[in-house]
């Protein structure tokens, strides 16, 4: 029973999708295999501006800037894999990744400027740094890297692009949350002032998660390239998808609450509910406004259910 | 317990208000999809309005399911792979990326789905594309220039982006009007980056160094040419633009403009829906781009006039392109378009 009710939300969530997939289902009864393979692949980028986003929430911040970062590594990858093979090009980039969350985390423990306006400004700074890098679409995937999320493994059904990403995702994230590094991350979400008299780094913490998030989102962009092909230098809509994913699955926007499962499965519910929308043919105007009020009526369910889980019951 | 019996309800809830939309899947006929990653500009929205109301007086076509917003590559990919699992019969798509989308296209085609890019292309195997000829387009403006000039004079030669498609087929019909008239020099050649404020900056200058020229061709940065004109007392010469609201109005209500506006209508997605319902029915072009040839309207005629003043529409949106529909593709009404709905829409 406190199994289930530690993770209740996250359970609320996996039982929300599967209704959504029955529907799915109802409104198009040759759903199947080739369409929870495009699912799991058009989740791919948004899982990983997600799990990016998560970290540094957890941690008590913000990122504003993990679209651009994506942008960037996607770019840089684009170009690298021209000249040199997929490997390295994808490990340079990895490390791009880190690199430009490092300066964000840096520059917020340092300068001690709020996070949201100094990822803001690191916005447009990434940005920028995407069309240096390629000022046009352009570049080439390795062929390995665009048929690593394509087809299913093990059984019809359980898309190879979801193992991908539920793999990388769970080897950095799994030891990370079992590490020091990760109870620091917890203790200085929850409480910047008691994690720092207990001992706990909070500045070296803080720049460690945006390293992360900055990790999380050269995935992101990697991804965008093997769905794609290209790099694109223009950043996708993926800022305020991850924010909302990130909400809808049960991270405190104050910080030191949730995981990584709970906002990825809502990533998944926000893409099928799109593709539910479309193979229902709902006016595409109405559609962002459909997607808004689903997100934010079930936060508030949640929130009536938190209330009345704490009353006298 | 009660938290997830409650969970369960509310996901009840929510699955009644998706549901009845199911219904709009159509029986018989053809479920066309269309995919777009532009929303809220003039000329894209002209395309999708005229996409749905093609698709409305076509009669074999009962169902239109479109994917328009604002997203990257990746999300087109989205899309596209969202009107597949719908079970259309075809896409028409506005490409993000010539070279982005071809898994997605390729897994439609190979699933039997007709695909056509409109307004730009795919490298995709087997897609047709169908496009407005921007050589074409050139070449039928600055004719209409140099003839009106006599065949002799000097011209100021306003381009779009350099290195962009669109701007470097507009440059070969240029030229190849510029080789008929041995008489005509350019003078002065600018690309306005196809920037209203740009444009019209780069004609104050030019009109500041007080050299002389006869006309101006634009490549659709036509209104603010003429502001710039008429804003430095300046005598006006023959301007050649593109049909946006803006200019086609001054060519009736300018004093003293000669002018002439050439087409580059957004209902060339309207020409789309009716060429992929062709490739449905079994009447496939033999090559697989199709231009929609542009045509010109000018002022110095009573015709011509006429022509113009026919085009225009107060209810028209003042964003979109005043060329409606395409002769011999589209076949609504100008109301039709204007009300912008489609068939089998929610």
């Amino acid at each position: 029973m406190s199994f289930v009710r530690k993770n209740a939300w996250t359970l609320g969530l996996i039982a929300l999708f599967f209704v959504l997939l029955g529907v799915t289902r109802l409104i198009q009864p040759s759903f199947g295999v080739s369409g929870l393979e495009s699912l799991a692949r058009a989740a791919l980028p948004f899982a990983f501006a997600t799990a990016a986003m998560a970290v540094v929430v957890i941690v008590g911040g913000i990122d504003l800037s993990v679209a651009s970062m994506m942008a960037v590594c996607s770019v840089t990858a684009a170009v690298l894999m021209q000249t040199m093979g997929g490997v390295p090009a994808i490990l340079i980039t990895l490390a791009v990744g880190a690199l430009m969350g490092l300066i964000n985390g840096v520059l917020i423990v340092v300068t001690r400027v709020p996070d949201i306006v100094v990822t803001l400004a690191m916005l447009f700074v990434w940005e920028g740094t995407a069309l240096l890098i390629l000022n046009s679409p352009g570049g080439a995937a390795a062929p390995f890297l665009r048929e690593a999320i394509v087809g299913s493994v093990l059984i019809d059904g359980l898309p190879q692009a979801l193992i991908v990403m539920a793999v990388i995702v769970a080897l950095i994230w799994v030891p990370l949350k079992r590490s020091k590094l990760g109870l620091a991350i917890y203790a200085t979400g929850s409480d910047e002032n008691a994690a720092f008299r207990s001992g706990v780094a909070v500045g070296r913490t803080k720049a460690a998660a945006y390293a992360f998030c900055g990790l999380f989102s050269a995935f992101g962009g990697l991804s965008l390239l093997a769905l794609t092909g290209i790099g694109e230098p223009v950043p996708g809509p993926y800022l305020l998808a991850a924010v909302a994913a990130v909400v809808l699955g049960g991270v405190t926007l104050g910080g030191g609450i949730g995981g990584l499962l709970g906002p990825i499965i809502a990533v998944f519910i926000l893409r099928i509910i799109r593709t539910i929308l479309t193979l229902a043919a709902v006016d595409p105007n109405v559609t962002t406004i459909v997607e808004g009020t689903i997100m934010v009526g079930v936060v508030m369910f949640g929130a009536f259910l938190m209330m009345r889980g704490r009353g006298p019951t | 317990m009660t938290r997830r019996l409650m969970m369960g309800a509310a996901v009840a809830a929510l699955s009644v208000t998706v549901a009845p939309a199911a219904f709009a899947d159509a029986h018989g006929g053809y479920t066309i999809g269309v995919s777009n990653t532009v929303q809220g500009n003039g000329w894209r929205e002209e395309m999708i309005c005229a996409m749905r109301a093609q698709a409305l007086v076509e009669p074999d076509v009962t169902g239109l399911i479109v994917a328009h917003r604002n997203t990257d590559s990746a999300g087109q990919l989205e899309d596209i792979n969202n009107l597949i699992e719908a079970g259309v019969d075809a896409i028409v798509l506005n490409p993000s990326n010539p070279d982005a989308l071809n898994s997605a296209l390729e897994a439609a085609m190979a699933a039997g789905i007709v695909v056509v890019a409109v307004d730009a292309g795919v490298t995709a195997e087997g897609a047709y594309i169908l496009s407005n000829n921007q050589e074409e387009y050139a070449y039928l403006g600055a004719r209409w220039l140099f003839e009106q000039l006599g065949g002799e004079g000097d011209v100021v030669y306003m381009r779009g982006i350099a290195g962009v498609s669109a701007d470097t087929d507009r440059d070969n019909g240029f030229r190849r009007a510029l080789a008929e008239f041995p008489g005509i020099e350019v003078v002065h050649e600018v690309f306005t980056g196809w920037q209203q404020d740009q444009g019209k900056q780069q004609m104050f200058d030019f009109l500041a160094t007080g050299i002389p020229f006869d006309g101006v061709w634009t490549s659709g940065i036509d209104n603010v040419i003429v502001d710039a004109f008429v804003e430095s007392g300046a005598p006006l010469v023959p301007i050649v633009g593109a049909d946006n609201a803006g200019f086609v109005q001054y060519l009736t209500t300018v004093e003293g403009l000669q002018g002439a506006a050439v087409t580059n209508p957004g209902s060339v997605g309207g020409a789309g829906i009716a060429l992929a319902v062709d490739i449905l029915n079994g009447e496939a072009p033999d090559s697989t781009t199709v231009l929609v040839d542009p045509v010109l309207w000018e002022n110095t005629t009573d015709e011509g006039r006429a022509t113009i003043m026919a085009a225009q529409n107060p209810n028209l949106d003042p964003e979109w392109p005043v060329s409606v529909s395409i002769p011999g593709w589209t076949d609504y009404t100008m109301e039709q378009i204007i009300a912008c709905e489609g068939p089998g829409e929610g």
